[in-house]
C-alpha cells in the first residue's frame, strides 16, 4: 500500500520539498545576515550604552520578513492540495474501485494514506517552524511582542498543529465531499474560520487572565513580553472612564475631569503639580494580562486544541468511509 | 434451519440441479434489497449462481445491474436480504477480497500511471497475483506497458483493466459491461479468454452485457434484471426449455393463461402470438408451439415491444 501511495503521490511529494528546501535556503542565507546584524548592534550599542533603543530595530529585509509572516498561511496548503484531493480525486476518477477491490481493507487502505500524508504535514509545519524559529530570534529577543499573532502563530509547536488540522480538515472535506473543489473551498474556509476564531475568542481564555490595579501616577509595567488584554481607568466614583478619544489627558485621564493645574502636563513636557497630582490620585488604572511566561503554556494548549480537532477530523473521515457505501 | 435457508428454502440441490450431487454454490441471494434515499436500485432479488458458471446479467438500463454487481463485491451494503459469496457474506476482509475480481463499468484505473504501474501496485496488493500475465497479454494485444493509461485508448484502457482482473486469480468474476468499449474482435478473444479460464477450473464470472449475441456464446446461466427485479435465473438451457412461442388464431386466450404464464402477448385482428412460461404441456391445438431463442426471450421479459405485460409479472421472480 505505501507503494502505491509513493507511486500516487510522489510528485506532490517533490513539489513540497522544493518548496521547503528553496524556504531554507532563503531563511538560511538572510538569517545568517540577521544574526551578524543583531551582534555587531549589539556591540555598538554596547559602547553608547544604548541598548535599551535596539528593541525598535527591524531585522532582515522586509521581503523576508513579509515570507517569515506569510507562513501564517503555510499549512493549510498541505490541507488544499494534499488533503482535500487525498479521498476526493480518486472517487472523482473512480479510482477508490480499484484500490478497494484489490486485496486490501477499506481500512487498511485509509490508515496507510492518511498516516503518510499527516506524517508529511507534520514534516512541512515543523521544517517551517523550525526555520522561521532561528530565522526570528534576534527579533524575539528585543521585540517582546511573543503573543502578537503574526509570532505565536508562526513559531515553535504550533505550526506543526495548524498543519496536522489542515490536513484532517483537507481529508474529511474530500471525503465528505467526494469533489476536489468543493473540498478545497470548504478546507480553506474552515481553516481560517477556526483559526480566527480561536485566535480571537478563546486564546485570551486559556488561563485566567491576571488584572493589577494602580495608581495612574506610578504606572506598572509586568516584566518579559506579556499580553496585554484590556487596560483602562477607574474614577473616583468607581466607573470605568471611557478611553480618551482625541481630548488631551494626563496619566489616561482626559484633562476636561481635572483641576486646570493639569492642562499644562498635557500640553508639554511638565511635572504636574501638587493640585494637579492630588486630584489624580483619585484614579486607578487597571491593567487586565497574560504573563510572559505563560508563553510556552499557551503554544501547549493550542497545540492540543488543533491536535484534538484533528483527531476528531480523522474520525470522521474513517466513520463516513468506512460506513459508507463505496 | 439456517438463516439463509428459512429465506431460500432447503439449502443444496439448486433448480436444476441434481439431487445426490448437490453443486458448490458461487453466489447465493435472498430477498436482496438495496435502496438508495427513495430509489429502490434492487428489490427482493433472490438467485442462485453455481460455480464453474458464466452468468450473463441482462436487463434494461437502470434494472439494477450495477447495484446487484456491488452488493455482490462488498462495495455497497444491502438495506435487507442477505447475500452469500463463495460461502461468506462479503465483508472486508484480505481473504474475501482476494478472491473477488470486480471491474466497474467506468474502467477504474489511475490515469496518470502506467500500466507497468498499476501491475506493480497489483503485486503489493494481492496475495496471488500473476503480473507476468498482463504484460504477456498487453505486448501480444501491442499496448505499450510504459504509457500512462490515461493516454491510451477506451478499448486499450479497457484491455488493461481486463489482464489485470484476470492477474488477482479470483474465484468470482464481477464484470459490469466489460466488453463494451472493445471492438468485436477483441471482444471475440476476451470472451474466449473467460471460458478457457472458466474451463480450467475455480472460476465463475457474472458478466453484464446489452450484447445478447455475445453473452450467448460464452454463457451457460442467465440472470435477467427489469424495473429493479429478477426476472429469470437458471441454466441458459432449462430456461429455454421451459418457453415457448405460441402462435394462434385471434381468440380468447384466457384458458391459456390459466395454465402458463404470458410473458408477452402480441394480438393482431387476425393471429395472437403468446411467449410463455410453461407449466405442463400446451393441450390447445389452436396453438403452435415454437422454441424461443435466448434474444426473444430477453426481449420479451425487458417488455421493450410490450411494456404493460411487465406490470402482471411482478411475480416471477420469486419464481427459484
Amino acid at each position: 500500500m505505501t507503494w502505491l501511495v509513493w507511486r500516487q503521490h510522489r510528485i506532490q511529494f517533490y513539489v513540497g520539498a522544493a518548496l521547503l528546501a528553496a524556504f531554507a535556503i532563503i531563511i538560511a542565507t538572510t538569517g545568517v545576515q540577521v544574526a551578524h546584524q543583531y551582534r555587531s548592534a549589539q556591540l555598538a550599542c554596547a559602547l553608547h550604552e544604548g541598548c535599551r533603543h535596539l528593541g525598535g530595530l527591524f531585522m532582515g529585509s522586509h521581503v523576508v520578513g513579509f515570507m517569515v509572516i506569510a507562513t501564517l498561511g503555510a499549512p493549510v496548503l498541505v490541507g488544499l492540495f494534499w488533503g482535500a484531493p487525498l479521498v476526493a480525486a480518486e472517487a472523482e476518477a473512480g479510482t477508490t474501485q480499484f484500490a478497494w477491490m484489490q486485496s486490501v481493507t477499506r481500512k487498511h487502505w485509509l490508515v496507510v494514506k492518511m498516516g503518510w500524508m499527516l506524517v508529511a504535514a507534520a514534516i512541512w509545519g515543523g521544517v517551517i517552524s523550525v526555520l522561521v524559529t532561528w530565522w526570528s530570534s534576534p527579533n524575539n529577543a528585543e521585540q517582546l511582542n511573543q503573543f502578537n499573532p503574526g509570532r505565536f502563530d508562526i513559531m515553535d509547536l504550533v505550526p506543526v498543529a495548524y498543519s496536522l488540522f489542515a490536513m484532517a480538515l483537507g481529508i474529511a472535506a474530500g471525503a465528505l465531499l467526494r469533489r476536489v473543489l468543493p473540498a478545497m473551498a470548504v478546507t480553506l474556509a474552515g481553516f481560517i474560520g477556526v483559526r480566527v476564531l480561536v485566535t480571537l475568542w478563546l486564546r485570551p481564555h486559556y488561563l485566567s487572565a491576571v488584572t493589577v490595579f494602580y495608581k495612574v501616577t506610578s504606572g506598572f509595567t509586568p516584566p518579559g513580553a506579556f499580553w496585554q488584554i484590556a487596560q483602562g481607568v477607574i474614577g473616583p466614583n468607581g466607573q470605568a472612564l471611557a478611553q480618551p478619544n482625541g481630548t488631551p489627558y494626563v496619566d489616561g485621564v482626559p484633562i476636561t475631569a481635572l483641576p486646570g493645574s493639569c492642562a499644562a502636563v498635557a500640553n508639554g513636557p511638565s511635572n504636574p503639580s501638587g493640585s494637579c497630582l492630588q486630584a489624580l490620585s483619585h484614579y486607578r488604572a487597571y491593567l487586565t494580562y497574560q504573563p510572559a511566561d505563560r508563553f510556552w503554556t499557551f503554544q501547549g494548549i493550542e497545540t492540543g486544541i488543533f491536535l484534538a480537532l484533528a483527531f476528531a477530523l480523522i474520525a470522521v473521515t474513517a466513520v463516513v468511509l468506512l460506513g459508507r457505501d463505496a | 434451519m439456517t438463516p439463509m435457508e428459512k429465506v431460500l428454502g432447503p439449502l443444496g440441490p439448486g433448480p436444476g440441479g441434481h439431487w445426490g450431487t448437490p453443486e458448490p454454490i458461487a453466489v447465493q441471494t435472498g430477498g436482496l434489497t438495496k435502496h438508495y434515499g427513495k430509489v429502490t436500485a434492487l428489490n427482493d432479488c433472490t438467485i442462485t449462481v453455481p460455480e464453474g458458471r458464466i452468468s450473463a446479467l441482462i436487463g434494461p438500463n437502470g434494472a439494477g445491474k450495477t447495484t446487484l454487481l456491488r452488493l455482490l463485491a462488498g462495495l455497497a451494503r444491502p438495506t435487507s436480504g442477505q447475500v452469500i459469496v463463495n460461502g461468506v457474506t462479503p465483508h472486508q476482509a484480505p481473504a474475501f477480497l482476494a478472491d473477488i475480481g470486480y471491474l466497474a463499468q467506468e474502467i477504474p484505473l489511475y490515469r496518470r500511471l502506467t500500466a507497468e504501474d498499476h501491475i506493480r501496485a497489483g503485486a503489493h496488493l494481492n496475495p496471488r497475483w500473476d503480473g507476468e500475465s498482463v504484460r504477456e497479454r498487453l505486448t501480444g494485444l501491442k499496448i505499450p506497458l510504459n504509457r500512462p493509461v490515461g493516454k491510451l485508448s477506451g478499448g486499450q484502457r479497457a484491455q488493461v483493466a481486463l489482464a489485470l482482473i484476470l492477474a488477482k486469480r479470483p474465484r468470482l468474476l464481477l464484470l459490469d459491461e466489460p466488453v463494451a468499449a472493445l471492438d468485436p474482435l477483441a471482444r471475440k478473444n476476451f470472451l474466449g479468454l473467460l471460458a478457457d479460464g472458466v474451463e480450467a477450473g475455480g472460476l465463475t464470472v457474472i458478466l453484464s452485457s446489452h450484447l445478447v449475441a455475445d453473452l450467448e456464446r460464452v454463457s451457460d446461466h442467465l440472470i435477467m434484471l427489469a424495473a429493479s427485479r429478477v426476472q429469470l435465473c437458471g441454466d441458459i438451457d432449462d430456461l429455454l426449455a421451459e418457453h415457448r412461442i405460441l402462435v394462434g388464431p385471434s381468440k380468447d386466450t384466457t384458458a391459456l393463461e390459466r395454465g402458463h404464464r404470458v410473458v408477452q402477448a402480441t394480438r393482431t385482428p387476425r393471429q395472437t402470438t403468446l411467449l410463455v412460461r410453461l407449466n405442463g404441456p400446451v393441450v390447445d391445438p389452436a396453438f403452435q408451439a415454437s422454441e424461443v431463442s435466448l434474444e426473444e426471450l430477453v426481449l420479451a421479459y425487458m417488455g421493450e415491444d410490450s411494456p404493460p405485460t411487465l406490470t402482471h409479472l411482478t411475480s416471477v421472480g420469486e419464481e427459484q
